[in-house]
């Protein structure tokens, strides 16, 4: 293919090749399995935050009809490790001593029905010895607090690079400390100003539609197939080999569409109940959580965060010391990588000569906090763009000057050792400012009206993320994708497949995206940190070319011809003015049977010991947002007029699609901005269902949306493409908290926005 | 009292008859009993609107309906909205074109929806749409292109022939 050339599907507003399947109600999710012989189990879950199990007597469970199997921590054996978690092995299957939140899982029962087993439910009598909780990081962190675990659990601490380090359990219920610095911390004394600043951020649930859920059966009594809702099956199924002791070439994971999971839906959820219940059982068991069961297993991370920054008079920012605290509830799960990733990225796109963080996990008794959209950026955009503003204000400097004069330069690194920045910063600043009329705002002020700017950022792409991908192409002309990226509704089946399509000179329809199966799919870490395009895109474009090479060598040696005069066009080939069909060629050469053509493709970022976190970036993610509110000083309500979202696609293969993504991502940023929060009551979480607690819906949109994808051209992706989805989220809060600033003078530093803080700020005046 | 019902109602034209639990949800007869899996169960609380069916053609929350109440009436899925060539409905053409979906598990509801209204009112304000979508619940797309998805199905119904 001629680079030069135009481009006939990337970059076209086509139907989504999930399209057709999603709006007739044929597109196939895990809870929508139903297999011969099905059970269908449910779980007990702790009506207390911190407790021994004293004893648990199932017996009158067992003996309901219909239950065929009752799960509890007494009832697994040596034949199972029966923790997992990510970097720290501390969640059980079933509780085994303790229970540790209101949710915390006790017991499983597998049933005829849904129905049957959660009767069974209420018949298990547990016994508990109640201990004192820890309901928040302050409590957790206090003197004499009671601790979740008395002992570490098992862990490991991934080799870091320049500048990082980590260490297990650093004081009792911190079970992960992220630590960074790079420059020398003299370079505070020179510094004209240094400013201190508290801010906290609450707690968001994901709200994915699609419940943790998983369908498992045992085969030959050796080997597992599970069908599951969930992000990253390769590194699911490592994590069962581990648990079930099994060779992975033992376990087959099955990923249909998933329902929704902006990071939920990471790692072990559904699927150990689900597969020790059908063992037990020996039928095939279904295991899917209700929505107010979503509430108690997965959450974003409520946040408290100490910045410390240095700045000169001319307002040149010099250094910056953060702490950050992170509320990672009752287990670790992803958390250390969220403080690896907090701590990464507290400093933001900005020019200093000294950084250092620490990011702590602060274990309490609440709900297990994991991957979240934004994965810890969302926290460090929230208080370092709020830090901004402040600084810039107490400067006497414009917001906006303040932070054009120190983002990093297009192509400058972020810290030493680190890749070059790859979107011009200061154009996606000045494009959405001017978009929510920054620079007339002072014009004709309106009382209690305001406008505010903010721009999220974080590394994309995940760190030391290797992908392969596989292509097929009959004698035909068909085309077969085998990749492992999971379709979660960011359109990466579509995308993934319109680069194989344009790469083969072949129509977008021709391209079939296989199911995707650990037994046959190639490797993949995981559908998350915006990787999809930026990763395995690259392995996905390198098969594809590898597999175009391969047909035009193929067909050059037919023809007695030099591939480079060749071109493969719709499984023609295309010498001069003559179009010659590839398939009769290839039957002519393999016989009748026909052939298929076959290459592999791989990306990996190289392993680099002077990157801080041992790869340097796989590209930027930005996220640049400004907003147009007003306040009731009455009331202290915020109407946002204009909300403005951009992110930088690099090449948008789809622009709906990164579209969509922009939109979705800032919509739910206005959720945690205005209103959406995750209430605890002291360890009881008050708001654990979809009536009580509230997401923004189509009449919260502002009046005024618009989102701007840009397409700067820098990405590492196919043709110039960098990934998306997370940018868009996470400027939306601090733009609106700054714009209320601009209103009133007043600085709100704790999210949400909602009424009563935000009038309890305005009376109180700062 | 008797644990099961029977019932006896059309589901996209067909007629259906089923001895069911008396317990059994709309959304677990329309999903088990006849096999038609496009509305999901999500919130279970008739909020997000997920599975969101037509009832004698009105819109209602299927997870939170009982079966029996659908007895001696017409339920309407989305399945059941294509031709019999499956053409799409311009509802369903619409949200396929605008890409106004993405983790489809609440676009068959959306879809149901948009059906109700367009039924009723087939010029739909700008402000109508609105306050009718904030009946479901979508966390992927931010609702814009549902909105303008609507919008388009609407400009398309009415430019096309009447259906």
């Amino acid at each position: 293919m001629n680079e030069s050339a135009r481009l006939d599907v990337v970059g076209r507003p086509a139907r989504r090749k999930d399209a057709r399947g999603k709006v007739r109600g044929k597109a196939g999710y895990t809870t929508d399995i139903s297999l011969p012989g099905m059970l269908h189990a449910k779980a007990l879950r702790s009506a207390i935050a911190h407790a021994r199990l004293a004893g648990i007597d199932a017996s009158a469970a067992r003996a309901l009809p219909g239950v065929h199997a009752v799960l509890t921590g007494d009832g697994i054996g040596d034949d199972i490790a029966p923790t997992y978690g990510y970097f720290i092995k501390d969640q059980p299957i079933v509780a085994l001593d303790k229970v540790r939140y209101r949710g915390d899982t006790v017991a499983a029962v597998a049933a005829e029905t849904e129905a049957i087993a959660d009767a069974a439910l209420r018949l298990i009598e547990v016994e508990y010895e109640e201990l004192p909780p820890a309901a928040s990081i302050e409590e957790a962190l206090a003197d004499g607090a009671a601790e979740l675990f008395e002992e570490a659990p098992m862990g490991i601490v991934p080799a870091y690079g320049a500048g990082a380090s980590a260490e297990l359990r650093p004081r009792p219920n911190v079970c992960y400390r992220f630590n960074y610095e790079t420059g020398s911390p003299d370079v505070f004394e020179t510094c004209d100003h240094v400013f201190e600043d508290v801010f906290h951020f609450s707690r968001m649930h994901h709200f994915h539609l699609e419940p943790f859920a998983a369908v498992a059966q045992w085969l030959d009594g050796d080997r597992i197939e599970v069908s599951t809702s969930c992000q990253n099956p390769f590194a699911l199924r490592k994590e069962l080999g581990r648990v079930f002791k099994l060779p992975e070439n033992n376990i087959s994971v099955r990923v249909p569409f998933v329902g929704g999971g902006y990071g939920s839906k990471n790692n072990c959820k559904a699927e150990p109940i689900a597969i020790l219940l059908a063992r037990m059982t020996g039928r095939p068991v279904r295991f899917a959580l209700t929505h107010d069961e979503n509430f108690l297993t997965n959450t974003q991370h409520a946040a408290i965060l100490k910045l410390k920054t240095g700045v000169m008079n001319d307002g040149t920012l010099v250094a910056r010391d953060s702490e950050i605290f992170l509320d990672s509830g009752a287990y670790s799960d992803a958390s250390p990588l969220v403080a690896e990733k907090a701590g990464y990225r507290i400093p933001g796109p900005y020019r200093y000569r000294h950084i250092r963080t620490s990011c702590d996990c602060v274990m309490t008794n609440t709900a297990p906090a994991g991957p979240f959209r934004g994965f810890g950026g969302t926290q460090t955009s929230w208080a370092c763009e709020s830090q901004m503003d402040m600084i810039a204000d107490r400067l006497g400097m414009d917001p906006l000057e303040f932070r054009l004069k120190n983002l990093i330069d297009l192509g400058e690194p972020f810290v030493p050792g680190e890749s070059g920045m790859d979107s011009d910063l200061r154009e996606g600043l000045e494009l959405v400012a001017r978009e929510i009329g920054y620079h007339d705002r002072k014009k004709n002020p309106l009382p209690n009206r305001g406008v505010g700017l903010a721009l999220g950022f974080k590394d994309g792409g995940g760190v030391n993320k290797p992908a392969q991908a596989r292509i097929k192409v009959s004698t035909f002309g068909d085309i077969f994708l085998h990749c492992g990226t999971v379709e979660i509704g960011q359109g990466a089946h579509s995308a993934l497949s319109a680069v194989v399509a344009e790469i083969l000179g072949a129509p977008a329809g021709r391209v079939r995206y296989m199911p995707i199966d650990t037994d046959h799919t190639p490797f993949d870490q995981g559908t998350n940190a915006s990787s999809a395009i930026s990763v395995m895109g690259q392995a996905v474009e390198r098969a594809a070319r590898s597999l175009r090479a391969q047909v035009l060598d193929f067909a050059a040696d037919c023809l007695g011809a030099e591939p480079q005069d060749l071109d493969l066009e719709d499984w023609h080939i295309r010498k001069g003015n003559e179009a010659l069909p590839l398939a009769p060629m290839i039957m002519g050469h393999f016989g009748g049977t026909g052939w298929e053509f076959t290459a592999d493709g791989f990306h990996k970022a190289e392993t680099d010991h002077s990157a801080p976190l041992e790869t340097q970036c796989v590209f930027w993610e930005l996220g640049w947002g400004a907003a147009d509110i007003e306040v009731d000083p009455d009331t202290g309500l915020i109407t946002v007029h204009k909300l403005v979202v951009s992110g930088d696609a690099g090449r948008a293969i789809n622009p709906l699609v990164c579209r969509g993504q922009d939109e979705g991502a800032a919509v739910m940023g206005l959720g945690q901005a205005l209103f959406e929060e995750m209430v605890y009551d002291g360890t009881r979480l008050i708001n654990g269902n979809a009536l009580a607690y509230r997401v923004p819906m189509a009449q919260d949109l502002p009046a005024e949306f618009v989102s701007i994808t840009q397409e700067q051209g820098h990405g590492p992706g196919p043709f110039g493409a960098k990934g998306m989805g997370e940018g868009g989220m996470l400027p939306i809060a601090p733009a609106i908290a700054n714009a209320l600033f601009d209103a009133t003078g007043v600085r709100v530093a704790a999210l949400p926005l909602s009424p009563p803080r935000v009038k309890a700020a305005l009376e109180k005046g700062f | 009292m008797s644990d099961t019902v029977s019932i006896t109602c059309t589901v996209n034209g067909e007629p259906v008859a089923a001895e069911v639990p008396t317990s059994t949800t709309l959304a677990d007869f329309i999903r088990e009993a006849c096999g038609l899996t496009g509305a999901k169960i999500a919130c279970g609380h008739a909020v997000c609107g997920a599975c969101t069916v037509h009832l004698d053609g009105v819109p209602v929350a299927s997870c939170s309906a009982y079966a029996f109440e659908a007895d001696g009436s017409e339920i309407r899925t989305v399945e059941g909205l294509e031709d019999a060539d499956g053409e799409l409905d311009p509802v369903q053409a619409a949200f396929a074109d605008l890409s106004a979906f993405q983790c489809g598990y609440c676009t068959s509801g959306m879809i149901m929806l948009t059906r109700a209204l367009l039924d009723r009112d087939p010029n739909p304000s700008g402000e109508t749409i609105r306050k009718w979508l904030n009946s479901n619940i979508c966390r992927c797309t931010g609702y814009e292109l549902i909105v303008e998805a609507v919008a388009k199905a609407a400009e398309a119904a009415n430019a096309g022939p009447m259906r």
